[in-house]
This record gives C-alpha cells, sequence and structure tokens, in this order.
C-alpha cells in the first residue's frame, strides 16, 4: 500500500517558483490498477516520480508498505527502487547493447541473482508478455509495442512491490496500446499487481480500478471504476476497428 | 562489491561487443601507438647510452684508468707497474700512455688537439682505435717521425664541412709541422688517418711514446696507464683488487671518466623523453576520456534510466571503468606486438647516429613503468567523465 500525505513539489527557487505538486494525499492499495489523469503541468508525472522515488517531495511523506522512503539515503533508495519498484517509461528505454533477455535479466543480476534462476526467471516473464520467441533479439530489431513490453518484463523481473508505468503508451499507435493495456490488466487481475499509470487518453480509463484526476498540482477528484463492464468499455480505437 | 562488478563487467562486455566498432578500434590503436612512443624513444636513448658506453671502454678509456698520484705529473717507472698489472688475473690489457696538447700546422691551418704518445701494441690489447684506419696505417712500435689524425682533424679542403678547426683537408703522407708544450719543433709525416664515430678520437692525434719521449727527454714515465679487464661491469671490483696488489696511484673506472660527458648527453635525451612521455600521456588521457565522455553523455538518458530501475551508479561507473581497461589491454597488447615487429627490425637494421649505430634497448622496468602509467591514465581517464555523468540526477538525464 501507498500513503502519501500532503506531498508538495515546488520548483525553481527566489521570485520564480513552480509548485508542481500543491499538498497531494492519497492512497493506492495492493493489488490496484489505479490511472493518474489530468492535463499537461497538472503534477501527474511529478506525483509518479515521487512514488517512483526517482524525486523527493519538497515537503509531505510517502510510506509504501509501511516504509517511510522520505528517509531513505541514496543508497537505500536505490535498493529500494530495484527491489520494491518497477518502472516502465514512455521510451522503452532499453539498453541498445544488450538482447531483450539481457534487458530484463539486469535488474535480477544486480539484485544477486544466480544466474540460472535469472535465465529461467527471464524467459518465464519474457513468454508471459508475449515475447517468449523474441528473446535474443535486440531492442533495435524489436517494433515499438515490443520493446515496450520486454521494458514491462524488466519492471517485473524483481516482482515488485508496485509497477509505476509513465504514460507507456505514449509512442505506440492504438493497436500496440491495447497490447500494452490488456498486458497491465493481465499482470494486474492474474498476479494481483500493483499497478499506477499516467495517461492523458480518455479511451484509457477503462482500463482503470480507480482514476486520479488531477490538476494545478491537486487531486481534482477520484472516480471508481471497479465495475467490469465500464473496465472493459469500447475505447475510440477500438470504436474504429 | 563482487556483485556489483558481475554486472558492471557485464554491461562493458556487451557495449564493447555490441558497441561502435570503428571507435572501439581507433581508440585502441591511439592507445597503441601511445604505447609503442612511450618505450620506443627511452629504448633508444638507453641504445645511445650504450653505444657511448662502449665507445669510452673501446676508443678512450679502457676499463680503468691510472693516473699520477695527486701533486704529481708523472707515473714513474711505468715499465714496472704496467708488468705487475699484466700479471694480475682478470687484466687482458694495460697500455702507458702520455697525454698532452701540441700545436699541429698544415699549410697556414693551425689547430690544438689532444697528442696522445702511445706505444702501439700495447694499445692493441686495450683500445680498438687502431682497428679504425681509414686511410693509410696504424703506428708502429718503433715509429718517429710519423703520425696519426682523426679525420675530423685531418678536415676537408672545404672548412665548411668541418666540425671543428682542421688541417684544411690533409691526407697521407704529407707533412705536418707538429710544436709542443717545451717549446720543440718537429716535422711528421702522416700516416694515418682515423674513422672511428668516436668523436674524440676523430678529433685527436697520435704519435709513440719513443717519440715522446724523445721530445721531452723523458724515460719509462707516463701520465696515464689504460686497463682493460676480461669482463666489464665489474670495474669497482676490479679497482679493488689492484689496491690490494699494491697500485697506489689514483685508479678511475671508465664511468668515472665519462660521468660528465655522458651525464650530459644521456641528461638532455632523457629531458627530451620527459617531454615525449608527456606528451603521449595527455593524449592517452584526451583521447580515452573523450570516448568515454562522449559515450556517457550521448547515453545520459539511458544512464538516468538505468539509475531509475535501480542499478546502482557504482555500477555505471565500473562499467566504463572496464570498458577503459580494456582498451587500455588490447592497446598495449597491439602496441607491445608492433613494437616487436619494430625492435625486431632495427636489431637487423640499426639506426646509424652520428656516434654509429644504435639498436633500442628494452628493458622490463621501462615496459613495467609504461604498462603502470597507462593502466592509471586508462583508470583515470574512464573514471571521470563516467562519474561527472552519472552524478546527474534521474530526472534531469531521463528528461536529456
Amino acid at each position: 500500500m501507498i500513503i502519501c500525505q500532503d506531498l508538495t513539489k515546488v520548483y525553481g527557487m527566489g521570485a520564480v517558483q513552480v509548485k508542481a505538486l500543491a499538498g497531494v494525499s492519497a492512497k493506492i492499495r495492493k493489488g490496484e490498477f489505479v490511472g493518474i489523469m489530468g492535463p499537461s503541468g497538472s503534477g501527474k508525472s511529478t506525483l509518479l516520480h515521487m512514488f517512483g522515488l526517482l524525486d523527493r517531495p519538497t515537503s509531505g511523506s510517502i510510506l509504501i508498505d509501511g516504509v517511510d522512503v522520505g528517509a531513505l539515503d541514496e543508497g537505500a533508495r536505490t535498493q529500494f527502487r530495484l527491489r520494491r519498484l518497477g518502472y516502465v517509461f514512455q521510451d522503452y528505454a532499453l539498453v541498445p547493447e544488450l538482447t531483450a533477455k539481457e534487458n530484463v535479466y539486469l535488474p535480477s543480476m544486480a539484485r544477486g541473482m544466480a544466474a540460472q534462476e535469472c535465465t529461467l526467471v527471464c524467459s518465464e516473464i519474457l513468454t508471459l508478455v508475449g515475447l517468449g520467441d523474441r528473446i535474443h533479439h535486440l531492442p533495435g530489431e524489436m517494433s515499438g509495442g515490443e520493446q515496450q513490453r520486454v521494458a514491462i518484463a524488466r519492471a517485473l523481473v524483481n516482482r515488485p512491490t508496485l509497477l509505476l508505468a509513465d504514460e507507456p503508451c505514449a509512442n505506440l499507435d492504438s493497436r500496440n496500446s491495447r497490447i500494452i493495456l490488456d498486458l497491465f490488466q493481465k499482470l494486474n487481475r492474474d498476479l494481483h499487481q500493483t499497478i499506477v499509470m499516467v495517461s492523458h487518453e480518455e479511451w484509457h480509463m477503462q482500463y482503470f480500478d480507480r482514476i486520479i484526476f488531477m490538476k494545478d498540482g491537486l487531486i481534482e477528484k477520484e472516480e471508481r471504476r471497479s465495475d467490469e463492464g465500464e473496465r472493459h468499455g469500447t475505447s475510440p480505437g477500438a470504436e474504429g476497428e | 562489491m563482487f556483485e556489483e562488478s558481475k554486472v558492471a563487467f557485464f554491461l562493458a562486455k556487451r557495449s564493447i561487443i555490441r558497441g561502435n566498432k570503428g571507435t572501439l578500434s581507433l581508440t585502441i590503436l591511439i592507445i597503441g601507438m601511445v604505447f609503442v612512443n612511450l618505450i620506443f624513444l627511452p629504448s633508444i636513448i638507453t641504445g645511445v647510452a650504450v653505444l657511448f658506453n662502449q665507445q669510452s671502454i673501446d676508443y678512450s678509456y679502457g676499463n680503468l684508468v691510472i693516473e699520477p698520484k695527486k701533486n704529481q705529473v708523472f707515473i714513474n717507472n711505468a715499465g714496472e707497474l704496467q708488468r705487475k698489472l699484466e700479471r694480475i688475473p682478470g687484466i687482458t690489457g694495460v697500455s702507458p700512455r702520455y697525454v698532452t696538447a701540441a700545436t699541429i700546422v698544415y699549410k697556414g691551418n693551425e689547430v690544438t688537439p689532444a697528442l696522445y704518445a702511445i706505444n702501439p701494441d700495447d694499445e692493441r690489447t686495450v683500445l680498438k682505435v687502431s682497428t679504425k684506419v681509414s686511410s693509410g696505417s696504424f703506428l708502429a712500435g718503433e715509429d718517429t717521425g710519423q703520425i696519426v689524425l682523426g679525420f675530423r682533424l685531418a678536415g676537408n679542403e672545404n672548412e665548411k664541412l668541418d666540425a671543428i678547426p682542421s688541417l684544411g683537408g690533409v691526407d697521407v703522407g704529407k707533412v705536418v709541422e707538429v710544436t709542443f708544450n717545451n717549446g720543440v719543433t718537429r716535422q711528421f709525416r702522416i700516416k694515418g688517418i682515423l674513422t672511428s664515430n668516436s668523436f674524440s678520437v676523430d678529433s685527436n692525434a697520435y704519435i709513440t711514446r719513443k717519440e715522446y719521449e724523445d721530445v721531452f727527454g723523458l724515460e719509462d714515465r707516463a701520465n696515464q696507464i689504460l686497463v682493460r679487464t676480461r669482463e666489464t661491469g665489474n670495474e669497482n671490483e676490479m679497482r679493488n683488487t689492484l689496491l690490494s696488489y699494491g697500485v697506489q696511484e689514483e685508479i678511475w673506472t671508465w664511468q668515472e671518466k665519462s660521468a660528465n660527458f655522458l651525464n650530459q648527453i644521456i641528461g638532455s635525451f632523457n629531458i627530451i623523453n620527459f617531454i615525449g612521455t608527456a606528451v603521449s600521456l595527455v593524449i592517452a588521457v584526451i583521447v580515452i576520456f573523450i570516448v568515454i565522455f562522449i559515450n556517457t553523455v550521448y547515453r545520459r538518458k539511458q544512464i538516468g534510466i538505468l539509475k531509475a530501475i535501480g542499478i546502482d551508479r557504482s555500477i555505471i561507473i565500473k562499467s566504463y571503468l572496464f570498458q577503459a581497461l580494456f582498451i587500455f589491454a588490447i592497446g598495449t597488447l597491439m602496441g607491445g606486438l608492433f613494437l616487436l615487429i619494430i625492435l625486431q627490425l632495427l636489431a637487423a637494421n640499426p639506426i646509424v647516429f652520428p656516434g654509429g649505430p644504435v639498436a633500442p634497448v628494452v628493458d622490463l622496468p621501462l615496459i613495467i613503468r609504461s604498462m603502470v602509467s597507462l593502466f592509471l591514465v586508462s583508470l583515470i581517464a574512464g573514471y571521470v567523465p563516467a562519474w561527472i555523468t552519472t552524478k546527474e540526477d534521474i530526472l534531469s538525464a531521463i528528461r536529456g
């Protein structure tokens, strides 16, 4: 579970200050698939960065599974990211010289997992994301959707408490976007993976259990979409197909 | 720590195998050439030192030089001392000589070289001067009225070609006028011209001891006795042996006699070598630094992502360090092979210096010193840019 209290983030010094977060309090329960939506500059990515320990809040606190992550030093934050968090970026962010398998292998290797176990887990996860036959391909030899699935596999390899996705479909067409979102949904349902995803596409809402709408650094409203039917409504992309 | 190194090595290995081969090859080539430069110039300097040392022994001093006791001009009873020395084990030659200055005149050209009065047969047992006659012949034991000149002293008709004041192109058979420092003037026929590659020999004049003693009214004296020993390198030990046999005169080793001259030359070479080494290492630092820096800056975003997914900064730095060390290792190996080829070629065809042919001399300490300095330079040049780039906070790096 993630609990954040009165999170603020102020960028800039002196007279010109930008308040990216203006006092956000929220709770993400275990097994939830939460979407964070809002216009540009609303603070949704900043909030995700706070959850992902990529940035520190100006004030406020974040508890992840009972750990006050604000109190961790840099080394402990790195270890926390490695062992407890998974991150999926907008532009896949794979290491170009590593194959799909090696990209996934990397975090587990850094964690100290035995080589044999690493190989087994990587193959399992790549099969889970539908890339069992592409494990020896380099990122340059794969489509955007395939690369993003490798990135998801990499985020999952250490069985994270929380999977964070920062506009993971921004660089994908609607067909590949749906593949990724379906995959997230499958992971959420089958593995009870907690997922927090930033998006600005309205049709993505159908995949989320709950949506946090943000505006001007504050939570404007929250919307629960627990109904199965609602979660599998038609998307603009789907409507057109 | 080991786990970290394992991951760093994994990243470095993949980067080397699947990265840009052209840049990597060029970098390795440059480091290889730097390694060659680090070794080649000092090896030539060592070769020059070896040549000069050998020339000092073969053409100027032998292994030991015995000179009169303090405040004395001559060694008295030189013949007796010579016989005593010849009986000492390990001594293969003894040559008593007079060393003086004289004025030589030929057709208005006047020079004042060092004049050596020698017994040619004794001189042959110590020095190789007699083997370097390029025209005419060397002195014989009973020669009088005969002189042998170094080719620089004999000179050229066109004085612009002369390196020192000369007799203007005098040749074998010509007669020169020699004035000794007691005022006696005699005429000498030129018996031979020496061309030895040793600057001092080629600038000297030689007559027999018999002639000199006749001019000065001396008998059985010398102001220098050269000694040749069976082995080179144990001169200090041999000096002690001579002392133990009761030799009371001043005994110098060839190193001591030639120290100033050699030290000046080698000192000058070492300054040039230091500059060359420093420039080479600076080139190595710059090349590796630029390659790693461009590599890290180009991958700034990727480095940010790696940090974001929990890869420790030290792992990323180490991966670049491993790459720098790979460049060092392969560059050194390649440079070493290239150097081996050059050394083989130069051993067969030595570079001819003004002092003679010089073959490069490579010793283990030089190789180790060059490798260690290049290793340290590679470490620094790999570490600093990786450290600078990975210092950036994650979000700035990801945003590029």
